[in-house]
């Protein structure tokens, strides 16, 4: 594990002070069933997320719907508490160093109560121990900017109200001082002392966003946390909008998290990149050096699914199979090697893996009569006749089957009516580091057709598994 | 002064029009007074063509689509002015709808003029082929063609399908509704027979049972019948959502549709829209509440299944990067009326009007560099009945004298591509100077 922490990405280049470190971030809701409201499962939202933002910088968080990157905003700005990991706020480098090195040791050792020096570094950084004087601090300095702008203006309130209430709460301004610094910063985005009387619902949908940063504006924050600002807008108020983003970060040097799944925007906007599948880090680092070189096969779909104006419009758009599976239940070894184009024997194939293949087989999934797992990677299908058993075990040998899941395959073993079966069993990928500030999880190098490398790699890892 | 009459049809394509939008108005009364939300909007779609209609939230794209199949709620709406002619097609009576030659592998052709046995006269404006205006047939037609002829996919899957109702019943009130026929022959029911089993039958396949025919329907002697006709409609929806790539429909018929994740149900939409093997489709964003990877699935499997059986699609999107890929025809509007139309790849590379200039300047994309985006500066204006100018006029950068006194027609600038502006056309004569490219005036 400790070795796994310390190949764990450390992002960021030396540009900017940090500002805010994320450590294994976990956010798991519990599944509720019965009258008794009896726990009987959790969703992984965020599951194990590292990440460093700095000063002046914009880091893009993209993934599509229900890969957990609000969740993780959410987290981010203490809008809910993590279930595991945790957010550090305003770490100098080498206290982020020692904290890492830290958090690695007490990893490795569980047994043991956690050191006086971590114990000390948490109190003063960790946002949910916290207290007084230093989370007021962090409170002001982390800011959140909402999807949907008509909702998170209060329609009782007048635009004066909303933007100066964190002027208010913080006993910055009061009187005729507050006007005019809530004037001065309807100015900054945009907007003006006209404005100051009326209700939200007065306004279109791209002045409703503009309200909202300004109140995000109000107290200098060093960090925004922008939950896809402009995906309710239309494009030329999404121009606006991101140029106001734009000017604002330069003249404050404000850091940004830019949550959204459109990619042409995260792109024009965006430092440096973390893209999340179902909850973990799929793969993060320089935005020029993502979308270049994407080195997760999950990037690499995204970029091919995403229209940019820039393509050629004949080009087909490649796409990727199947959904996103039960984050209550996220599949083994590698999360996205149920949809991987590039799927390999070692990518962690499942019991799971087989009841869907089955499901889509008309004929044998009728005859199935039930599962018996022993671990995730070890099962025993049972079958309504002899021959249905006799007709799967041998399919399961053909062609039929994706040729990695057959090589996967550890034992088969057919006996009257059951066919058990063993996976090899793997353990779930870590980010490796693919360049300078660049990381990925995935088991290939580099991602085949990509030069000569990455095909030969492939290849070899595939006769590995299969030699195994 | 210029006048929209000077506007003719946009030039015809060989292959033959399935529907036309000649001048068409549409307009909401509110409080603040009539707001012209489709004012004078003219284009033609032509068999076997994607035709993209793309435009900012509010500038009536919406609401021309919803005029095909008259969904435009009136009152508040009110019909201004203006016709959509639909010219319906029947099934090719040499191959039975399997494609062959008489009707170019389609399956179709057009159904012969009422009036004039396929002559040609004036209601079907010379063609022979019946033509209908969808905005003033009376409502027992309307309602043969919608869902039929013409089908539509709708924005958000989740509120188009009824959350009460499995996805069998859902599909299988199409077929019901408007394949009858179809599945009484299947079922092996007399079309004639005046027996009560027959009858019973008949009024079953067609959703007319009552109560207590459902009752009769439900004990033996009928049973058997109606299990004939429940057993045929089944295979129909079977077929519909296997041609959409659902895997296991059988077992997907019986889900609803919240059990279904966004990608499928917009699926099922499809197979629903295509059930009937409609002339026209209208898909109204029908990718806006999906994820990209989705998104692009759902893109292919339109253009596949259209490819196919060469219906028309009028594809409504506020994307212009989707447009594009898809689209063999946009057209741009703003504040209710058509700014630019043309080809695809024309409109993408040579933008004409300022409008779309402006709007493909404004979508961040790869070749742009970081830092400032060209924004359109202002708003889409009210459209409280709005003045006699170009719509444009107070955002453009153009702009000059003439454009906020006189109203562009939407002229051919050159051959298949159209933009309403007076740096494409010779504003009328001792009104000013005429903008152009060179100068920007703000």
């Amino acid at each position: 594990m400790s070795a796994a922490l310390e190949r764990e990405p450390t992002l960021g280049t030396s540009s900017g002070d940090l500002i805010l470190s994320v450590r294994g971030l976990e956010k798991h809701f519990p599944i509720k069933e019965g009258a008794l409201r009896r726990v009987v499962g959790q969703v992984r939202a965020v599951d194990g997320v590292s990440f460093d933002i700095r000063r002046g910088e914009t880091l893009g968080l993209v993934g599509e719907s229900g890969c957990g990157k609000t969740t993780l905003g959410r987290c981010v700005s203490a809008l809910s508490d993590p279930t595991g990991g945790a957010v550090y706020f305003g770490l100098s480098e080498a206290d982020r160093d020692r904290l890492d090195r830290l958090r690695s040791d007490t990893l490795a050792t569980p047994d043991e109560a956690t050191p006086r020096e971590l114990a000390e570094l948490e109190q003063r950084h960790r946002i949910d121990l916290l207290r007084g004087q230093d989370w007021r601090r962090y409170r002001r300095n982390c800011q959140f900017v909402f999807q949907d702008a008509f909702a998170s203006l209060n329609p009782r309130h007048l635009v004066k109200d909303i933007v100066g209430r964190p002027l208010k709460v913080y006993r910055e301004a009061s009187g005729a001082d507050l006007t005019e610094r809530v004037v001065e910063l309807l100015e900054q985005v945009g907007m003006g002392r006209q404005h100051l009387y009326r209700y939200p619902h007065q306004f279109s949908g791209g002045q409703r966003q503009r309200i909202s940063i300004a109140r995000a504006l109000a107290l200098h924050p060093d960090l925004i946390v922008l939950d896809e600002p402009t995906s309710a807008l239309d494009v030329s108020v999404q121009a606006q909008i991101l140029n106001l983003l734009h000017d604002l970060q330069k003249e404050r040097n404000l850091a940004y998290l830019f949550i959204t799944h459109n990619l042409s925007v995260v792109r024009h906007m965006a430092d440096r990149i973390v893209v999340m599948y179902l909850g973990k880090v799929a793969e993060a680092g320089d935005t020029a050096s993502i979308f270049e070189r994407p080195n997760h096969p999950y990037t690499e779909a995204l970029l091919a699914a995403n229209p940019d104006l820039a393509d050629d419009p004949e080009a087909g758009m490649r796409t990727l199979e199947g959904s996103v599976p039960d984050p209550a239940r996220p599949p083994q070894g590698c999360r996205f090697h149920t949809r991987c184009p590039y799927v390999t024997p070692i990518c962690g194939w499942e019991v799971d893996d087989l009841v869907r293949w089955l499901e889509n087989n008309e004929g044998m999934f009728d005859a199935l009569s039930g599962v018996t797992r022993m671990s995730p990677f070890e099962a025993e299908l049972g079958f309504d006749d002899e021959r249905s058993a006799a007709r799967f075990a041998s399919a399961l040998r053909s062609d039929s089957v994706p040729i990695p899941m057959r090589a996967a395959m550890e034992e088969l073993a057919c006996s009257e009516r059951a066919v058990r079966i063993r996976f090899t069993e793997v353990p779930e990928v870590e980010l490796t580091k693919r360049g300078h500030d660049h990381v990925a999880a995935c088991v290939l190098d580099s991602l085949p057709g990509r030069g000569e490398f990455g095909r030969r790699q492939a290849g070899d890892d595939q006769q590995q598994s299969a030699a195994r | 002064m210029l006048t929209r009459a000077a506007v003719q049809g946009p030039a015809l394509r060989s292959s033959a029009i399935v529907a036309s939008v000649v001048d068409l108005k549409v307009h909401f009364r509110s409080k603040r007074g009539v707001v012209h939300a489709v004012d004078g909007v003219s284009f033609d779609v032509a068999d076997g063509e994607t035709v993209g209609l793309v435009g900012e939230t509010g500038c009536g794209k919406s609401v021309t689509a919803r005029s095909f199949l008259r969904l435009v709620p009136m009152p508040p709406g009110i019909k201004a002015g203006g016709a959509i002619m639909f010219r319906p097609r029947r099934l090719c009576e040499a191959c039975r709808g399997e494609g062959c030659a008489v009707c170019g592998g389609t399956g179709r052709v057009p159904a012969a003029c009422p009036a004039c046995k396929g002559v040609g006269c004036g209601d079907c404006g010379a063609t022979g082929e019946e033509t209908l205006d969808l905005l003033s047939i009376p409502d027992a037609r309307m309602r043969e063609i919608r869902g039929n002829r013409i089908a539509m996919i709708f924005q958000d899957p989740g509120k188009a399908l009824n959350p009460g109702l499995t996805i069998r019943d859902q599909i299988a009130e199409v077929f019901f509704q408007h394949r009858t026929a179809e599945i009484l022959d299947a079922a092996g029911v007399s079309a004639s027979s005046h027996d009560p089993g027959a009858l019973l039958l008949r009024r079953q396949a067609g959703q007319k049972s009552r109560v207590l025919e459902r009752i009769l329907l439900a004990a033996p002697p009928f049973r058997a019948g109606r299990e004939r006709i429940d057993a045929v409609v089944d295979g129909l929806i079977a077929e519909a959502l296997a041609e959409t790539q659902i895997p296991n429909p059988r077992k997907v018929m019986e889900r609803y549709p919240h059990e279904l994740s966004g990608g499928m149900r917009q699926r099922v939409m499809i197979a629903q829209a295509l059930a009937c093997n409609p002339d026209l489709l209208i898909a109204d964003e029908p990718t806006t509440a999906l994820d990209v990877t989705v998104q692009a699935r759902i893109l292919e499997l339109i253009r596949e299944l259209q490819q196919r059986r060469q219906t028309a699609v009028l594809y409504i999107s506020h994307d212009l990067s989707l447009v594009r890929r898809i689209c063999d025809r946009v057209a741009v509007m703003y504040a209710g009326r058509i700014a630019e139309m043309g080809p695809a790849a024309r409109i993408f590379e040579n933008p004409l009007h300022p409008y779309t200039r402006g709007l493909l300047a404004a979508i961040p994309n790869a070749a742009t560099s970081r830092g400032r985006l060209a924004a359109i500066e202002g708003t889409v204006p009210e459209l409280v009945d709005p003045p006699h100018s170009c719509r444009f006029a107070g955002r453009c950068p153009h702009e000059v004298g003439v454009c906020s006194e006189y109203d562009p027609p939407l002229g051919v600038v050159v051959e298949g591509q159209r933009a309403a502006c007076f740096i494409h056309h010779e504003p009328p004569a001792g009104s000013g100077e005429r903008p152009s490219y060179a100068r920007r005036t703000r």
